[in-house]
């Protein structure tokens, strides 16, 4: 953790008069939340701290990381027993990107494993339900992140509709903090804006431990008229296979309005895990099926600050169980330099 | 194994060859070519419109940043949500006009 923070730090140092040398301004963005969660009556409560520092530099050149600093506080026993935590720091990711052009940026360092769209997309302070979907693992084994390096861009970028791709290489570290699987794949989307659609799929080889495939597709759907929010992904792996599909609603009859109502946001979510017949050590897949649904209310107040609360049904053979999380988000972003806000 | 590094290789081949007209960039004490005239009105509406397409699909607009701060900002989505070149100099024209 000592060693995270330090890197943090020294990034903070070097990227901000590298960046400002050439007229811009590196920042410092992110989120500061606190999650609390009630899963068969066990509770647990994280703190995050998740700091992304974005320096540019040059005409094509970009530095950027994001941390996480987290807390896990719960019960020693589960539902019993005194309160006790664990604090850890990570790298989500800190890559430096060559943007040749629209069609291709390059990247290496320490990157989001691109595979659909929940681990990529998704951070504490953009996703509808705190709770994660049960496939999450599938595709971003080990910790979410790579090392290596990828490509990535729009094959094609015409007005009405654009073919995005992303591919990669990571290699196997196993350093503390800063884990990853050695793995290739890569990710292919279609999207038509005029219609907020994008469908897209991904693939993964893992090259580790026993080569095997996963593979996935995904859908996002935002009619731009209406204050809807659909989005869904289905992945396999020889672990098992599952989807989620998720519907989120503000109150308000457009998109755009802003009224109290209309910071009220309404989501629902349904998953389904089924086992697969060749479950892999630390894929941290359920060794049981698993369907859950979920329902959930979000307040968006002023100054970048959200409320989240939720209620999901767990059903497995392994014992059904009531989840219950809430959280508050607060984005923060602002200049990493002096006078960068002017 | 193959199979992905040769698929790897002719996308990156695939997208180094072609080719997008340049935005022109605006970096201080350059010599600049001359422009054609700016619908003003025009580039605002194009801007707004490619803002709510692509950023409004995950977050709003952020309050109050700088024309330099929105150019971090703006970047750095060019590479998360791989905006076009054209789009990112729009949405930038509409953030920091």
């Amino acid at each position: 953790m000592k060693r995270t923070l330090k890197m943090i730090l020294a990034l903070s140092l070097l990227g901000a008069p590298m960046a400002r040398s050439q007229d811009n301004v590196p920042i410092l963005s992110g989120a500061l939340a606190f999650l609390g969660s009630s899963t068969g009556g066990a509770n647990s409560y994280e703190p995050i701290l998740a700091p992304v520092l974005v320096a540019p530099f040059g005409d094509h050149w970009l530095v950027e990381s994001r941390a996480e600093v987290l807390g896990f506080i719960a019960r020693e026993n589960g539902t019993s027993g005194p309160y006790s935590g664990t604090f850890a720091a990570t790298f989500d990711y800190l890559q430096l990107d060559y943007l040749a052009n629209t069609h291709l940026t390059v990247t290496v360092g320490r990157f989001l494993t691109p595979f659909n769209i929940y681990n990529e997309r998704m951070p504490v302070w953009i996703t509808n339900l705190e709770d994660g979907p049960i496939i999450y693992t599938i595709g971003t084994r080990t910790s979410g992140s790579s090392n290596g390096f990828m490509v990535r861009g729009d094959l094609v970028a015409h007005p009405e509709w654009s073919v995005n791709y992303t591919a990669y290489f990571s290699a196997a570290t196993t350093t503390e903090n800063l884990q990853s699987g050695r793995a290739a794949g890569g990710r292919m989307g279609v999207f038509l804006p005029q219609t907020g659609l994008e469908v897209g799929a991904s693939y993964q080889r893992f090259l580790q431990n026993g080569d095997y495939n996963a593979y996935g597709a995904y859908a996002i759907w935002e009619p731009p008229p209406i204050p809807l929010d659909v989005r869904a992904e289905f992945a396999h792996s020889p672990g098992g296979h599952g989807y989620w599909l998720e519907g989120a609603y503000h109150l308000a009859s457009s998109r755009g309005t802003s009224t109290w109502l209309s910071r009220l946001q309404a989501v629902a979510r349904v998953q389904q895990f089924i086992k697969g017949s060749n479950p892999q050590p630390g894929d941290f897949l359920p060794t049981v099926n698993v369907n859950q649904f979920d329902i959930g209310l979000n307040y968006y107040l002023p100054h970048e600050l959200r409320l989240n609360g939720s209620y999901g049904r767990q059903y497995s053979s392994a014992g059904n169980a009531n989840v219950w999380n809430f959280a508050i988000t607060y984005r923060f972003l602002f200049p990493a330099w002096p006078g960068g806000h002017q | 194994m193959k199979k992905l590094l040769v698929g790897l290789v002719l996308i990156f081949a695939l997208a180094c060859s072609r080719k997008v007209p340049a935005v022109p960039q605006t970096s201080p004490g350059a010599q600049q070519a001359p422009k054609a005239p700016i619908k003003k009105g025009v580039n605002a509406q194009d801007g707004e419109r490619k803002f709510k397409e692509n950023c409004g699909r995950c977050h709003n607009p952020p309050d109050s940043l700088s024309p330099r701060e929105v150019k971090a900002v703006v970047r750095h989505m060019r590479v998360r949500a791989m905006l076009s070149e054209e789009d990112a100099q729009l949405i930038l024209q509409y953030l920091a006009p």
